[in-house]
């Protein structure tokens, strides 16, 4: 199954859900990424990591770890 | 006590400012307090909001508290926790009358997330909505009167860069307090707790309430109609909403300040020309208030003659006084561009490129603003350390923020690198400060590295390390608001630092002064007053306290290739290292009458030898080694107060100290007798 993590720069993709892998995904979900809602993965950082998400019309930057517990 | 600011008899109302990161409440905060706005403690942690009376021509008699911001009522770091315990209750001021939630319209459908839950919560709420500017840039607009229809409260607009419709606001405000006044109190209910399925309810219902008030002209483009728009909201139909972009200009910027390569080469760049500009800028400037002191100090000492009471002003107070105000420019240039950096958006991106370097050595990119403030002080850094969520983090980014090169350290290397750089090539000044910096940088995150390896010995705490920041749409800061917090800020530290600093000083001033205080110098009728009273001085402090405890440790100074004399100077350094420059100054017996204070010092350093041997005390290797000593140790006693206040416990502090002053101790005793062995005098 793809997840967030998977993504290419400039990809969009629809969320499907999110799982509690991660002790954050409760926070994951409050700030916005939702499952319906469509996001775009914008950049991702000199090392590769955090990666920068456009959702719902901010823009959210989370670790690789938190984006492989969204399931697109 | 139950008293709020300038409360006579009756209570005033108490309004609470609330919002997420980023929706403009403290603009609104700075628009609606007074001139008497002050920063109080939530007790018990050192978390700071501020509060105060409504500005007098708003013509509202009720106070105004703003907290961090939160989104939402189920806090996951220290500062949001305090920020929602604030809105239930705060034990002095009590729970809040009227609560003014601000909202940012570009963002609505994250933001009313805590707006639903304030009202579930029974608060009795004020929407603000802010940013309509940066929706109307996109194409859209919102209906705030269907908005208020829906939420069933009372929602007003309000315009950040002119204060529009602040004017509504307060009127909204009056009515309330006299509602307030006429109603029975409701209480808000209990707290939140995590439970999934309501919170995916509750983002479908404020999805339900998005697409009814945000008003869409992109579909209306030439008064025609606009296909490709309608297709992309029929997606709504299938169950997934369209897709909000961000704000395009933002999208833009960050093409090239979060670029894989350019990013990384622009950060080194910016933070370059921030230390470069605090070091610079406020070197000028530090030199004033150094010579206004030491005029000041000398005036006294003439005006109220040779007594005890004169020597105590002008030997003690004022330097000591000084000691604590000579940091004030360079506190409020790095607290001033700390604000530029944040508004302009760009400070959240610094945290989110340095988080993966940092996470390897048990850091976090939210540790970057705490460093960044610890090459001020490591006092405010220290309480910036609680955006952290997890403990861990928390912890170890307190534990080494006291090696980050603070501005009480410059004065110390200012003398030092003086001494190291021949007066023909002064530009080797600024190449030993730039290796002292990078030296302390390096070692800073080498130890980091290192205490991450014990970490689960010192801290017992799950795993739960996350990194989740919103990247602001960058906008142009606003210069005038950045200042008046800066000085705020910079204000605030010298109110909590400098007490500490001030009867630091003067018990210095006592140990150097007695039980030796009036002693007799023989031919006394055959020398100037001048030079009897520089006699006296030399005399006293050789008989005083300090002496004494200076040549009770001199075995441990030995090692170092120091002397009792420097090691009183450090002794003293272990309240506050800015002291070192000013003992040294009192130890050499420097008076102040016609050169400048630092370039006698300079010389009495360069004559000063063993009082054993005759051989100079001051060298090259000593010199570094002293370098290395103040990279390293733990001297800064409002620094241990503040890490055991925000870490809860002594274990940090105390860490701290041994750990610190050892490596301090160990690292100067290797690196002197190491440069005597290569041959270095």
């Amino acid at each position: 199954m793809k997840r967030a993590d998977d993504l290419k720069i400039g990809e969009r993709a629809v969320i499907k859900d999110v799982d509690n892998s991660h002790p954050s995904s409760h926070r994951i979900l409050e700030i916005g990424f939702t499952p319906g809602q469509e996001i775009e993965l914008l950049n991702c950082s000199a090392f590769n990591d955090p990666l920068a998400f456009a959702i719902r019309g901010t823009i959210i930057a989370i670790r690789k770890k938190e984006a492989h517990c969204i399931h697109v | 006590m139950y008293s709020r600011i300038n409360n006579k008899d009756k209570k005033a109302p108490l309004i609470t400012l609330v919002g997420p990161p980023n929706s403009g409440k403290t603009t609104l905060y700075n628009y609606l307090s007074g001139k008497k706005s002050k920063t109080v403690n939530y007790p018990g942690s050192t978390v700071n909001y501020s509060v105060s009376k409504i500005l007098s021509k708003h013509e509202i008699n009720a106070d105004i508290l703003d907290s961090p911001g939160i989104i939402s009522l189920i806090p996951t770091s220290p500062d949001e926790r305090v920020s929602v315990d604030t809105l239930y209750k705060h034990p002095k001021y009590g729970h809040p009358d009227i609560v003014i939630v601000t909202v940012d319209a570009s963002q609505l459908s994250r933001h009313l997330y805590l707006v639903k839950q304030m009202m579930e919560s029974n608060f009795n709420l004020i929407v603000v909505v802010t940013m309509i500017d940066i929706l109307k840039r996109n194409g859209k607009d919102i209906d705030i009167i269907k908005l208020s229809a829906i939420l069933g409260c009372c929602v007003v607009k309000f315009d950040g860069r002119n204060a529009d419709g602040i004017k509504h606001l307060l009127e909204k405000t009056r009515d309330k307090i006299v509602a307030i006044q006429k109603e029975e109190i409701i209480l808000p209910v209990a707290k939140f707790q995590i439970d999934r399925d309501k919170l995916l309810l509750s983002y479908k219902q404020i999805e339900e309430i998005e697409e009814e008030v945000i008003i869409d002209n992109n579909n209306r483009r030439n008064g025609q109609l606009d296909i490709s728009s309608i297709n992309d909201n029929l997606v709504v139909l299938n169950n997934r909403r369209a897709f909000v972009k961000p704000d395009a200009r933002t999208l833009k910027l960050d093409k090239v300040f979060l670029h894989k390569y350019w990013g990384l080469a622009i950060f080194f760049i910016a933070m370059s020309v921030v230390f470069t500009a605090i070091f610079w800028i406020a070197q000028p400037f530090m030199d004033w208030i150094n010579t206004g002191f030491e005029n000041l100090s000398s005036f006294t000492g003439e005006l109220l003659g040779e007594n005890l009471f004169s020597d105590l002003v002008s030997g003690g107070l004022i330097p000591g006084l000084g000691s604590v105000l000579v940091f004030l420019p360079q506190i409020l240039i790095l607290f001033f561009i700390l604000e530029l950096l944040e508004d302009s958006g760009y400070l959240a991106r610094g945290a989110m490129l340095v988080d993966k370097p940092l996470s390897k050595i048990g850091l976090n990119g939210r540790s970057f603003v705490p460093m960044l403030s610890g090459f001020a002080c490591a006092i405010p850094a220290t309480m910036a350390a609680r955006t952290i969520a997890n403990k861990k983090e928390r912890f170890l980014t307190i534990f080494i923020l006291p090696l980050m090169s603070c501005s009480a350290r410059i004065p110390v290397y200012a003398l030092l690198v003086a001494f190291l750089t021949p007066k023909d090539k002064p530009y080797l000044g600024g190449i030993f400060f730039t290796l002292i910096y990078l030296f302390s940088i390096v070692s800073s995150l080498i130890i980091a590295a290192i205490a991450n390896k014990f970490r689960d010995r010192i801290v017992k705490e799950k795993e739960d390390s996350s990194f989740i920041i919103e990247l602001p749409a960058y906008r142009k800061p606003k210069v005038w608001i950045n200042t008046k917090h800066a000085y705020k800020n910079a204000i605030q530290y010298v109110k909590k630092a400098g007490p500490v600093i001030l009867i630091l000083s003067l018990v210095l001033w006592v140990l150097t002064t007695f039980p030796n205080f009036d002693p007799s110098i023989p031919d006394a009728d055959k020398l100037s007053a001048e030079e009897v009273s520089s006699a006296k001085n030399s005399e006293r402090l050789a008989g005083s306290y300090a002496a004494m405890m200076g040549r009770f440790i001199e075995p441990v100074m030995k090692p170092m290739g120091m002397d009792w004399r420097i090691g009183v100077s450090l002794v003293a350094t272990f309240a506050a290292r800015e002291v070192f420059v000013s003992s040294l100054a009192l130890i050499f017996k420097v008076t102040d009458d016609d050169e400048d204070t630092h370039n006698s010092l300079l010389t009495a350093m360069k004559e000063a030898k063993f009082e054993d041997t005759g051989q100079k005390l001051f060298t090259a290797s000593t010199i570094i080694g002293l370098v290395v000593f103040f990279v390293f140790a733990m001297q800064c006693l409002s620094t241990t107060a503040i890490a055991r206040k925000e870490t809860g416990g002594w274990k940090i502090p105390i860490l701290q100290i041994v750990v610190f002053t050892a490596l301090a101790y160990a690292f100067t005793v290797v690196v002197v007798n190491g440069l005597k062995a290569v041959g270095v005098s």
